[in-house]
This record gives C-alpha cells, sequence and structure tokens, in this order.
C-alpha cells in the first residue's frame, strides 16, 4: 500500500466512524468518493444501469447499517468492495446474467469527452471481457482496474488466494489469445508499449 | 536475436510480475529486473505492452451513465423509511415460521383425528384378548368338525362344498376345524347331520353359543 492508499484509507476509516454515527453527510461524501469504481466494477457484472444502481445502494445500506462493526481488518475499500461483490451476485441472481443489449442502452451512453481513442479501447475490452467468466472479469477489474493485491482480491471474493491466483491466470491467457486479433493490427499494440 | 539460457524461467517470472509493476506495488528490485529482462525479451515486451493497454482500458471510468446524486438521493429516501424497509421483511420472515408452526400443528391434528376414528370404529375388534375378556362369542351355526386322519383333502373339500361350509378357524391342537355356512340360508341343523352322516367325520358338534 502506497501514500496515497494509506491516506485514502485514513480517510474512508474516518467516514466510516460518522456514518457509525448516523452522519449522513459523511455517508455522501464516500457514496460520491466510491460511486464511480463501484459502477464500473459492476459493470463488469451487468451492464444494465438500473441492476448496478439498485446494487450500489444495496451495498452502501449495508455499509450504513454495519458501518459500526468495522473492526479494520483490512482496508475500508477492500470491505466496501467486498459488499458490493456479494450485492452484484445477488442482483446477478435475481435479474440473471443479461448480456451487453446495445438496444436497450442510450445510442449516446458513451460521455461526451470521450475521444475516438477511447472508444476504440472500449470496444477491444469489452470483446475480449466479453469472452471471460463472470469471476474471471471481476478478478481483472479488481487487479487491473482498481489495484488490488492478490490476498485483497480474496477476502473480497472470499475464496482462497489460490482460487484468485488460478482465475487471474486462466483470465490473462484468455485474454493474451484474443486480444491482439482483437485489436486489428499490431501496431496497435506498439501504442501501449512503454 | 539471443536469448539467455533460462528464458523460460524469466518469461515465467516476468509474467507473474507485470500486473504488480503495472499497478505500481511491486518493489523497486523486482520492477528493476523486469525492465531489464523486458530490454531483452520481445515476447514479454508485446506481452507487457498488451497488459499496459489492459490496464489503462479498464483504468477509464464507466461508459453506463448512472447519476450519483440520483443515487444517493435514493438511498437517503430509503434510509427515511426503515421500518416500511424493514418490516415486510421481518414479517415475512416471523410470519414464514408462524405458518410453518401452525402448518405442523394442524398436519397433527388431522393425524390423530384419522387415527383416533379408525381405533374407534375398530372397537372391540382388536387382534389381541386378554385373559379377563370373554370368549369372542362364535358365529351362529359354527360347527366343530374333526375329519379322519386318512380322509383326503379332495374328500375334504367336496364334502364342505357340498355342504355350502367354508372354514373359518382350526385345526387346533386336537385337530378340529371351525367351519360356519357360507350360506346364510343353508339350516346348519342338516348340515350338522349331513357331516355326522359322512364317512371319514370322526365328530362334528355345534359350537356352544354364548351365554
Amino acid at each position: 500500500m502506497n501514500d496515497a492508499d494509506t491516506d485514502a484509507d485514513a480517510t474512508d476509516r474516518m467516514l466510516l466512524q460518522r456514518m457509525a454515527a448516523g452522519d449522513r453527510v459523511a455517508l455522501g461524501v464516500m457514496y460520491r468518493s466510491y460511486h464511480g469504481r463501484l459502477t464500473r466494477f459492476l459493470s463488469r457484472v451487468t451492464r444494465r444501469a438500473d441492476v448496478i444502481e439498485e446494487a450500489i445502494n444495496d451495498c452502501f445500506w449495508i455499509a450504513w447499517q454495519k458501518a459500526g462493526t468495522f473492526h479494520g481488518d483490512s482496508r475500508v475499500s477492500t470491505w466496501i468492495m467486498g459488499i458490493a461483490y456479494r450485492c452484484g451476485l445477488k442482483a446477478l441472481r435475481q435479474h440473471g446474467d443479461e448480456p451487453v443489449d446495445d438496444d436497450a442502452l442510450p445510442e449516446d451512453r458513451t460521455p461526451a469527452h470521450d475521444p475516438d481513442e477511447d472508444r476504440e479501447l472500449r470496444d477491444w475490452l469489452g470483446k475480449g471481457l466479453d469472452r471471460l467468466s463472470v469471476d474471471q472479469r471481476i478478478v481483472i477489474e479488481l487487479v487491473y482496474g482498481v489495484g488490488h493485491s492478490l490476498d485483497e482480491v480474496a477476502v473480497i471474493m472470499q475464496c482462497p488466494v489460490g482460487t484468485v491466483k488460478a482465475r487471474l491466470f486462466h483470465a490473462r491467457v484468455k485474454l493474451r489469445n484474443v486480444l491482439p486479433a482483437l485489436a486489428g493490427d499490431s501496431s496497435t499494440l506498439k501504442e501501449g508499449m512503454r | 536475436m539471443t536469448f539467455p539460457k533460462d528464458t523460460a524461467r524469466d518469461c515465467t517470472r516476468a509474467w507473474e510480475a507485470m500486473p504488480w509493476v503495472l499497478q505500481e506495488s511491486a518493489s523497486e528490485e523486482q520492477r528493476d529486473w523486469l525492465t531489464d529482462h523486458l530490454a531483452q525479451c520481445e515476447s514479454c515486451r508485446a506481452e507487457f505492452a498488451q497488459q499496459s493497454r489492459l490496464r489503462l482500458a479498464l483504468s477509464l471510468p464507466s461508459d453506463i451513465p448512472i447519476d450519483a446524486n440520483v443515487g444517493l438521493k435514493r438511498l437517503l429516501g430509503r434510509l427515511d423509511m426503515p421500518e416500511i424497509v424493514e418490516a415486510p421483511v421481518r414479517r415475512r420472515s416471523g410470519g414464514w415460521l408462524t405458518r410453518a408452526l401452525v402448518a405442523a400443528v394442524l398436519v397433527q391434528a388431522v393425524g390423530v383425528s384419522v387415527l383416533g376414528m379408525k381405533l374407534w370404529s375398530a372397537g372391540d375388534q382388536s387382534s389381541y384378548r386378554t385373559l379377563s375378556q370373554e370368549t369372542a362369542p362364535a358365529a351362529p351355526g359354527s360347527i366343530h368338525v374333526v375329519p379322519d386322519g386318512g380322509m383326503k383333502l379332495a374328500d375334504w373339500d367336496a364334502l364342505l362344498h357340498s355342504l355350502h361350509l367354508q372354514v373359518v378357524g382350526g385345526p387346533n391342537e386336537v385337530g378340529a376345524y371351525t367351519v360356519v355356512p357360507a350360506d346364510p340360508v343353508t339350516p346348519a341343523r342338516n348340515a350338522l347331520q349331513q357331516l355326522r352322516a359322512t364317512q371319514g367325520i370322526r365328530l362334528a358338534e355345534p359350537v356352544a353359543a354364548t351365554p
């Protein structure tokens, strides 16, 4: 954990303590702070905006109720992502694993500031993630997208570290096999090289 | 391009290090080692480039438009009516338990009633008899018959058939059968006399009626 993570966790803990005392302002700050990453995280589970919002609100409803029971065994972000993961799975059970339904999404769902390059990157990623299982997509998101360690992902998904390692390995192998072809040409790869 | 001897092992190590170097949680030593390895391994360089692009793509904000303010407003509204949200859940779970218990009691009550009715309807027709109980009354027209030991089964069957009698008991310890008229219309007295007159019947006596 770097200094920025440590500072963020200290802020989260303070907010959680205030939430435990019934401070709704703290809840609002925490909600806005996590909304973006939870939306992206849950979008790896389902593409339905209403289901994602429901899962986020279920997550913070639980966080609000259980704030006083957080003992600091992990980072607050790990704790919240774990709750969100379970809420996401619950939403998946209730609403089904509905794949991307472009017709159901508004045409202008891509942010207006999204340049063509980002759109191309999203398409490339989306096609690659479609090849993975839900658990593999979640591990990839937690490691590459959010930046969690293997231990933290194991806490979030409530499974052994070995299982997380296996899911990450298989997801990476699958992506390695499909992503270059999805990129269209090799020049696209070189853009990402350091 | 030349590769060091332990390329395969180094490539595996590089593969494992890539995610952590990319999320900047790897040690400085690990990062430096990977940089050196990438400088001399083209395939790992390509893989790392793809991993970098993957991380970049995954770090883009979600393209699903969800308004945080609207969601927060809904959440706060939900907090304002916790009883309404919680009450149905509690009532449902409590109601479920109560309904299950009531159902169990009803099933038991029905079972006890059925059993009681069955026992009541059976009355004193128990399959056993205590020593204090009187002997069960014999059916009207019952006759104790002792056939001769040499009588053939076919002759015995033919005799009973001709006299419209049927065996309802025996043989007891002295070899006596209890027979009753199969047809209530046939006078028992005639059957008794014919039995006594039949060769091969050692004894035929009417069963004394219970006083």
